[in-house]
């Protein structure tokens, strides 16, 4: 039996699947000890560990060790000149015209940050030579001093030659063989001083935190007489076993966003679509990624709390659209939808926990699109006079009814959500048309058909068990590891050599790694160039597989990114301009053998009836039913609300949805309708 | 409240539009240039303008740059009126006297059309590393703007004719130091132009004309709506305030800036009667960057930070200043460190307005654009080096002063150490700090300045820099202490060169270079910062002395 648990804000979700047989549970999270609400999981669930042979985990125990500045104490080492790096930052500020700005708070205290006499120069060269003497004794000062949980160690052109890095690691070994060490060279072998140095403390700060959670679980686990493999996911959407992870913890921020792609990409897979956009609708926020090719889109350029973070991770937009999202009126008579969020406490008005401020969830219940009694299968009582009471001024104000001033703010909730996917989308090159739309989380399929019109989409696909899918992704996962190395090469007629040449180092170096954490057999390998023109400062990402690294030539190098510099930049040529590739990155991954099957459970029972629903402005009659009042094969013609027990999927007029062989809720244009314009 | 002639949900689904199409314009326009100046330092900004020119939204990038981009379209319309524009076509300007601010900063509009009429322009400026003149990167010697660099006065050429190989390329080429960054530069404005103007399209396309343009009024409106708002919540009556830029760079005389400013109602006038004549070195200030540093300072007091900044959010203001001023000068006065006075006259209104809402303001900061340039003529050519350092904010009545950010009325981001060991192999730099003991003591502190030395690799390094605070501190208010003045020197083996703020000079190889910059003023007395507060500071260092007793 494969199972993953999934540990959100709210709730902790668990899919588990043997053979045919496919059991979920949502049960309430234990904010303080996430380990809890996973065991209350397993336990709601039914399952005993003994039974278990694949157990994956995702927790968000590092982004709020972070968020909540619950990490380690750790100490900082820095190049001579430098202590302040984490102080300066950027220089810049995120808000221009705010007089009382404040930066984000670094994870190291000023006092905590020492520097180290040594420089290495961009090329790697040392050009002031550590002295190991001299050094020792100031670290067994330094470090004795404090009581440090662990070390971070960022040198200037660290990236570009390790040794020193690695040199202090060692002289820290002997003295504290019990403090972990971070070097920046592991963490992120990229240039930018800041920016690696903020990630490198990040990970060392949430290590010990992060080691003690994993321990527990492995105890926890052992005690209940687990004996299968235990893994958890990471930001980039693979996962490991906790070895790996305790290795890395940098890459376990942002793993719940992650096991949702990989989930939505799992479903779709089966239907045979590859080219995806997937939509994950939770409480406070919605996370878009564009997927190509069954490959999600990668990126290492993203933040936590306002502090920069250099690791791969699944190139995830965010938005502040979710069901908890308050709805509101700006001082210039706009109407608005979030940030500001009701949360899970006390949450939208119509929990009844004492919020008074009108929410999307609200609004869908206003407009009818959520049926408070079978809001999560009936479990769940929701107050929907709370609700209409909350969004009242609203309507006074703009002279709608209720229904109409609901559905106005999920129109608007909607068109965000349409303005993350164009970050991801046209901002990078790309046509949403050539995708299909994958909604999930609760709220998702209520807004996929709506944003699908913005977008001009023209397909949607709805997963089985649509609000657990974060939870698929975690068992259906493959185990993967990112390395990469910063290295300018100018791409002329010897780079190919060369390129292939710095792959092969790499893959040489990190098999090793893998095989020590049990992972061996069929590896796939991906390849990825950072290329810019020279003298530019920002690379654009072109991708490789193995076959085309082995025939790699310079012009197909060229051609390649200039065609991705043209798609995002709108300029580029092939012609005078010289380019450079600047770093390498490889993905390696185990991928699992079979996908475990996914089907819709079927315990929701639910009327068939007509309800009136307010949708983009006109009210009429919807036809209500359960999801699994539809087999393989059958059809429905919109309008319709089609409820399971986790989400409710919304077929507007237009639309048409059949369930197909998969299990999937594949949704398209009603041809007898004709297109919209 | 009247229900809006828009559609609620239309009108807040295209503003979001529209503001989002300028935001990727601007990290656009950072993420392909080519100099340090635009790509790490992002010293650029973008905006998309309504058919009229007027500026509908803009990418948060430099507000100094941001306010003058419809005067500076304006110029160019005027004299090339926007109904005879072809495709490919754009408009460029750069004249300090046409609404423009100093040279380096080139702002390109590139025409946006639909269904054959002109609908929007696209519109960016950059900072350009280069433009020729008296000397690479910054000529601190100018007498006259000519000295200055490349003048392009508001002219209208066109992409495929005269750009891409063409005359005018060629020209600009030609009469500059570091064409490869700087024309990859111009390349990169273009292109971002470009992408706003596919954006707009893609808008008038679903929206249709009269939606679009509904909205983008709309907008304008909003923000004036909002910015009155603001000004109404505010007392009425006439505030004064002063403040001084240190000496005009040849004489020890202050320079005096008066700002008189008067809340009538939901409107605000801001008077620059009684400020100094403008002055021979490159101090001067042209009128639209006048504007441009009272606008930011009066709408960061009064209105909450989301505002947007487009035309309608200009129009509750009417801005003065003597012609022949140094806030607003004649023809051919040089303006290259026009930032300063616009500081100044940022101060004098910002201790104007400490008078009507004293909770709003916060104290004098290091307020400054310390604008540092190396340059090198090497047997490959030049190498210019160029960076702004900005110091540590004034407090306010409730936080502390940020430390170590530039200032208030520009955002330039550092180009990280190991950019600059990349590029340039004729220094080094090898201190970056906080600078501690800068901050003016108070209930709140300022913040600190910023520390910065530079080891000379080679015989025949050009430094040169303006800035300022050296001997008139940032000020406190309500009874807080200043921050630290500024300070350069040069160590050359033992002696110790002290260097003024506006300077030049040539370094030689072991020369290193130290900057201080200053620290900001404190608000409220000292005696009564928490004891919790001042503890944490003394754990942290930042009330040593710093480096200089190790030195």
């Amino acid at each position: 039996m494969r199972v993953g648990v999934e540990v959100g804000g709210t709730f902790t979700d668990l899919v588990a699947v043997d053979g045919d047989e496919v059991r979920i549970a949502k049960v309430p999270s234990v904010p303080a000890r996430p380990d809890e609400g996973a065991f209350a999981a397993i336990e709601a669930a039914g399952l005993s560990p003994g039974r278990i042979d694949d157990l994956v985990h995702g927790s968000t125990v590092s982004t709020n060790a972070i968020l909540e500045r619950k990490g380690a104490r750790i100490a900082f080492l820095v190049t001579q000149g430098f202590r302040d790096i984490l102080l300066l930052q950027r220089q810049s500020r995120t808000s221009i015209y705010d007089l009382a700005y404040a930066k984000a708070r670094p994870v190291v205290a000023r006092r905590d940050s020492f520097e180290i006499e040594e420089r290495i120069a961009a090329d790697g060269q040392v050009i002031v030579a550590l002295d190991t003497a001299a050094t020792a004794a100031q670290i067994e000062a330094s470090l004795g001093a404090g009581d440090y949980q662990a070390v971070a160690i960022c040198l200037l052109n660290g990236y570009a030659n390790p040794a020193h890095e690695e040199a202090l690691a060692g002289l820290i070994h002997e003295r504290f063989p019990d403090l972990p060490v971070t070097c920046s060279s592991d963490v992120t072998r990229e240039f930018r001083e800041y920016e690696r140095a903020s990630t490198t403390t990040l990970s060392a700060y949430v290590q010990p935190v992060l080691d003690a959670y994993l321990t527990r679980i492995e105890r926890q686990l052992e005690a209940q007489q687990f004996r299968g493999h235990f893994s958890v996911m990471q930001s980039n959407g693979g996962r490991l076993p906790p070895e790996g992870m305790r290795r890395n913890p940098i890459s376990s921020l942002f793993s719940g966003p992650a096991a949702g792609v990989i989930g939505a990409v799992k479903c779709a897979a089966r239907s045979g679509h590859g080219d995806l956009i997937s939509i994950d609708m939770g409480g406070t926020s919605t996370d878009v990624c564009l997927v190509e090719n069954g490959t999600p889109g990668m990126s290492t350029e993203t933040e936590i709390g306002g502090l920069p973070v250099r690791a791969p991770v699944l190139d995830i937009a965010t938005v502040g659209a979710g069901g908890g999202s308050i709805v509101w009126v700006d001082d210039g008579g706009m109407l608005r939808v979030g940030p500001p969020s009701a949360g899970a406490d006390p949450g939208p008005a119509c929990y009844g926990r004492g919020g008074a401020d009108p929410t999307i969830t609200d609004g869908h219940i206003i407009r009818g699109t959520i049926q408070p009694e079978s809001f999560l299968g009936g479990e769940m009582a929701l107050d929907p006079a709370a609700a209409r009471a909350a969004f009242e001024p609203l309507a006074a104000r703009f002279g709608m009814s209720l229904e109409e001033i609901a559905d106005s703010a999920i129109r608007i909730a909607s068109s965000n959500i349409v303005r993350a996917i164009q970050l991801i989308s046209t901002e990078r090159g790309r046509d949403p048309r050539d995708y299909v739309l994958v909604p999930f989380g609760g709220a998702g399929p209520l807004h996929a058909a709506q944003v699908a019109d913005e977008l001009g989409i023209d397909t949607i696909l709805v997963p089985p068990n649509a609000g657990v899918i974060s939870a698929y992704g975690l068992l259906a996962a493959d185990y993967v590891h990112h390395a990469s190395e910063t290295r300018r090469l100018t791409v002329d007629d010897a780079a190919a050599d060369v390129v292939r040449r710095v792959f092969g180092a790499i893959k040489a170096r990190e098999a090793e790694g893998l095989a020590d954490l049990g992972l061996s057999g069929k590896l796939v390998y991906a390849y990825m160039l950072g290329v810019r023109y020279v003298g530019q400062a920002y690379e654009v990402p072109v991708s490789f597989s193995e076959d085309e690294i082995g025939k790699l030539t310079a012009e197909a190098m060229m051609e390649r990114f200039a065609a991705g510099h043209r798609q995002v930049f709108n300029f580029g040529d092939t012609g005078e301009a010289r380019a450079e590739v600047v770093n390498f990155r490889l993905s390696i991954s185990a991928p699992l053998g079979a996908l475990p099957r996914f089907t819709e459970i079927g315990d929701l029972a639910v009327d068939s009836r007509d309800a009136t629903i307010m949708d983009a402005g006109e009210a009429r009659s919807y036809r209500l039913m359960a999801r699994t009042g539809l087999s393989a094969g059958d059809a429905i013609a919109g309008p319709a609300l089609i409820e399971e027990t986790t989400s409710t999927i919304l077929v507007p007029d237009g639309w048409r949805a059949e369930t197909d062989a998969h299990d999937n809720l594949v949704i398209g244009r009603d041809e007898r309708k004709g297109r919209p314009s | 409240m009247t229900k809006p002639v828009l559609d609620p949900v239309d009108y807040a689904v295209i503003s979001q539009a529209l503001g989002a199409a300028a935001r990727e314009m601007g990290a656009k326009l950072v993420r392909s240039a080519y100099s340090p100046i635009v790509r790490e330092a992002s010293d650029c900004s973008a905006a998309l303008l309504d058919r009229l020119g007027n500026v509908v939204a803009q990418a948060e990038l430099i507000p100094m740059q941001l306010a003058s981009m419809s005067e500076t379209f304006m110029a160019c319309a005027r004299r090339f009126p926007i109904d005879e524009l072809e495709p490919g076509d754009f408009y460029i300007n750069n004249d300090p006297f046409e609404g423009g601010q100093h040279l380096p900063d080139v702002f390109l509009y590139s025409p946006v059309f639909f269904e054959g009429r002109v609908v929007g322009f696209g519109a960016t400026t950059a900072h350009h590393l280069d433009l020729g003149g008296g000397a690479p990167g910054l000529n601190m010697e100018a007498t006259d703007y000519y000295q200055e660099g490349l003048l392009f006065p508001p002219s209208k050429y066109n992409m495929d004719h005269d750009w891409n190989g063409g005359p005018f390329e060629r020209l600009v080429r030609a009469n500059i130091r570091v064409p490869d960054q700087t024309i990859g530069d111009f390349n990169a404005q273009f292109a971002a132009n470009e992408i706003g103007g596919t954006r707009l399209i893609e808008l008038y396309r679903k929206y249709g004309a009269e939606t679009v343009e509904a909205s983008m009024a709309g907008l304008l409106d909003y923000s004036e709506r909002r910015m009155r708002a603001a000004i109404a919540a505010a007392p009425d009556g006439v505030y004064h305030g002063e403040d001084a830029i240190d000496d005009d760079g040849i004489t020890d005389e202050p320079l005096v800036i008066k700002s008189t400013v008067t809340i009538a109602g939901d409107s605000v006038t801001i008077d620059f009667t009684g400020t100094c004549d403008q002055v021979a070195l490159n101090l001067n200030c042209p009128f639209s960057s006048t504007c441009s540093a009272v606008f930011s300072c009066v709408k960061s007091i009064l209105s909450s930070p989301d505002i947007p900044f487009n035309e309608g959010a200009k129009r509750p203001f009417t801005v003065t200043a003597p012609l022949g001023s140094l806030l607003n000068p004649r023809r051919p006065a040089p303006v290259r460190a026009r930032m300063t006075s616009s500081y100044r006259a940022f101060g004098a209104t910002m201790r104007a307005m400490a008078e009507a809402m004293p909770e709003a303001v916060i104290a004098g900061g290091f307020d400054t654009t310390e604008s540092v340039c190396l340059s090198h003529l090497g047997r490959d050519g030049y190498r210019i080096y160029l960076e702004i350092f900005g110091g540590g904010y004034g407090a306010s009545a409730n936080a502390d002063g940020s430390d170590g950010v530039d200032s208030p009325l520009s955002n330039c981001s550092n180009i990280p150490i190991e950019a600059i060991d990349m590029d340039y192999g004729f220094f080094r730099v090898i201190d970056y700090s906080l600078r501690e003991g800068s901050a003016g003591d108070g209930r709140q502190r300022g913040g600190l300045g910023i520390r910065r030395a530079f080891r000379i690799l080679e015989d025949g390094v050009t430094f040169a820099s303006y800035s300022d605070r050296f001997t008139l501190a940032p000020w406190p208010l309500f009874d807080g202490e200043p921050g630290a003045c500024a300070r350069t020197r040069v160590l050359r083996g033992e002696e110790v060169i002290e260097v003024g703020a506006k300077a030049s000079m040539t370094l030689m190889t072991d020369d290193v270079l130290i900057l201080e910059t200053g620290g900001g003023g404190g608000y409220g007395p000292a005696n009564q910062r928490p004891a919790d507060a001042r503890a944490h500071d003394e754990a942290e260092g930042y009330l040593g002395s710093g480096r200089d007793a190790a030195e």
